[in-house]
């Protein structure tokens, strides 16, 4: 794998639902070694204001094509200039970056939860499972029915989607974690549970899918997110709590705390759900 | 073929010689690897690493970054593997280029800085140590940092220890959050120090009006880039006018102009930090420029434009 800084150009773009844009590029290079769950660190503005760089999963590959799709939702200065770039425009990208979901080949049967517009993240997994033949169930959860996202893609695939809203405007009613709680008592007595589940959505999301998978003994994997600086590893600005003891730190005499940080950029954006420490924040 | 109309890169810091005069501010580069994919080393100026202390240190709970209108705050807390580690893991793949390394140094206690530079003073001859950078002025760690560099006394207590402790170079790090950074500059030119990097980052904080919460979960953090320029260039500026030992000029160097800038006030040389962050080629693209504005203006040595500043 080769980290790349490109200028890549913008092919297309929509607003599929409003304040949430899929973008198309022309990126060969980051196509043919692309891997599910990784990003795009991407400078959205021309000039210093935003300075920083704003980390985008990638939402779809096309390797044939040598094309590239971003999904995102706008929410600040940054990802508004990223929607106000014009088709033809060329964006200064980094990637591939991070780690990336691990299928494992003795799973037949997946699982993939995404709130809001974590489910931009999920769907190169997605393809990536169907092509491995596994069975692959989609929870999609949103505020409400039109902010549902990438439900008509999964279904094309060949994956079985479930959707929650919170205000019930389209099927569940309510979160999607709890969709998630009663659909593996169903299963469990049915088919038989998922032998992983994904996840990538809001942190509360996160920490409950993890408890949830913990519980019934699944293997999750989730897609972390925090603010970062460069995207290569080197600021330590990106960092996350996880497990682990920490023998080399001084900590006064005192036992070490049983965490470590991490860096989402590089160490992650992919962690397993009980690896995390979810308690803060 | 030998083109005798090059200008001249090169400039003398601390006995260092230098190809150029155009480093990475530490803690902006990582340990130099992590930015191979996008630049070759060889064509720096100088390194300088992320900041080291005697042990391991887990640094600030997250968030750690937040930007700020043409700038960002980090509270980092000098996270880093420890000095040992820093020899076995990150010093070694160092060793194939030929482009000087600066270690950033910190410590709690006096006794700590002394350590430190021993021991690298120890391993100097087998590993591309150059100098050390010392840290005096880090605003995200609760002991040591900042405290000794808002203090003229306490700047040259510990400058002269090290120069008692260690024949490595010593490069002393400011701080620009002092009523008077002459005062300063001074007591660590007179304890022996052999150049002067300005300026570390501001304290400030930022808060999110939403959930009336910091921004940062350290609160305050230290502010860099294009933000901090001007107070860089004006401090800079005074210290040059009261210490004969050259300096190192950073805050906000984002393009090849910025940096000229700080070398017409008085920096000699100069380091390229948050614009790692955003452009990983910065620094190159900095050198690159600052040849051809050489050429432009048919200037043969970049040191003519060291404190050519017209009042
Ligand atoms: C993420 C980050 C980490 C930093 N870590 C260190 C450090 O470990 N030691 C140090 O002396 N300065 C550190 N600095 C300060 C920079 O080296 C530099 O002095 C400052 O950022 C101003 O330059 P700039 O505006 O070009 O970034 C850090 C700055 C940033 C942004
Ligand atoms: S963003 Fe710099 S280390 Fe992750």
């Amino acid at each position: 794998m080769t980290i790349l800084n490109l200028k890549i150009k913008i092919l297309s773009r929509k607003e599929v639902t409003p304040n949430i844009y899929l973008l198309s590029l022309a990126a060969p290079a980051i196509a043919q070694q692309a891997l599910p769950g990784q990003f795009l660190h991407i400078k959205c503005s021309k000039d210093n204001y935003p300075l920083l760089r704003r980390p985008i999963s990638i939402h779809r590959v096309n390797p044939q094509k040598g094309e590239i799709q971003i999904l995102f939702q706008v929410a600040g200065e940054g990802t508004k200039l990223l929607a106000e770039r014009p088709v033809g425009d060329d964006l200064d990208i980094i990637g591939p970056l991070g780690n990336s979901f691990k299928l494992y080949p003795e799973s037949k049967k997946v699982m993939l939860i995404g709130g809001g517009i974590g489910v931009a993240a999920l769907l190169a997994l997605g393809e990536e499972a169907i092509r491995q033949g596994k069975e692959v169930q989609v929870l999609i959860g949103a505020l409400n029915k039109e902010l549902v996202l990438a439900e008509e893609i999964f279904s094309d695939l060949g994956a079985k989607v479930e959707v929650a809203t919170n205000d019930g405007s389209y099927r569940y009613k309510g979160l999607v974690t709890e969709l998630l709680e009663k659909i593996l008592e169903e299963e469990a007595l049915a088919t038989g549970l998922p032998h992983q589940i994904f996840a990538c959505g809001p942190r509360p999301l996160l920490k409950k899918v993890s408890e949830i998978a913990f519980q019934k003994n699944i293997d999750s994997q989730v897609s972390m997110e925090e603010r970062m600086g460069c995207g290569i590893g080197a600021c330590l600005g990106c960092v996350c709590k996880i497990k682990g003891e920490d023998q080399n730190n001084n900590n006064n005499g005192l036992p070490p705390p049983p965490y470590i940080y991490k860096r989402v950029c590089i160490d992650g954006p992919i962690f397993r759900g009980n690896e995390v420490v979810w308690d803060d924040q | 073929m030998i083109n005798n109309n090059k200008p001249n890169l090169a400039v003398e810091i601390a006995g260092i010689k230098l190809k150029n005069p155009v480093l990475t501010a530490s803690g902006t580069f990582g340990y130099g690897q992590e930015f191979t994919p996008f630049l070759d080393l060889n064509k720096l100026g100088a390194i300088v690493l992320k900041g080291i202390t005697l042990k391991p240190r887990r640094g600030n709970p997250p968030p750690r970054i937040i930007e700020t209108p043409s700038g960002m705050l980090n509270a980092i807390g000098l996270q880093n593997v420890g000095v040992e580690a820093l020899i076995r893991e990150k010093l070694p793949y160092l060793q194939r280029f030929n482009t000087p390394v600066i270690i950033n140094i910190s410590g709690d206690t006096r006794e700590e800085y002394i350590e430190l530079a021993r021991r690298l003073e120890e391993v100097s001859p087998e590993l591309p140590i150059s100098a050390l950078e010392v840290n005096i002025s880090c605003p995200n760690v609760q002991k040591g940092g900042l405290a000794w560099g808002i203090d003229a006394s306490a700047t040259y207590e510990l400058v002269n220890c090290l120069r008692k402790a260690t024949t490595l170079p010593l490069i002393v790090k400011l701080t620009p959050n002092v009523t008077n950074i002459k005062i300063i500059a001074q007591a660590a030119e007179e304890a022996g120090a052999d150049a002067l990097s300005l300026i570390n980052t501001l304290v400030g904080m930022a808060v999110d009006l939403d959930s009336r919460k910091p921004e940062l979960a350290n609160i305050s953090g230290g502010l860099s880039g294009p933000a901090v320029k001007p107070v860089a260039l004006w401090m800079v500026w005074q210290v040059f006018q009261e210490v004969h030992i050259p300096i190192i000029g950073m805050g906000g160097i984002m393009k090849t102009r910025d940096a000229l800038e700080f070398m017409v006030v008085g920096a000699r040389a100069v380091s390229v930090g948050t614009a790692n962050l955003v452009n990983p080629r910065a620094a190159i693209e900095i050198i690159e420029g600052i040849e051809k504005y050489l050429i432009e203006n048919q200037i043969r040595e970049v040191k003519e434009l060291v404190g050519s500043m017209k009042i």
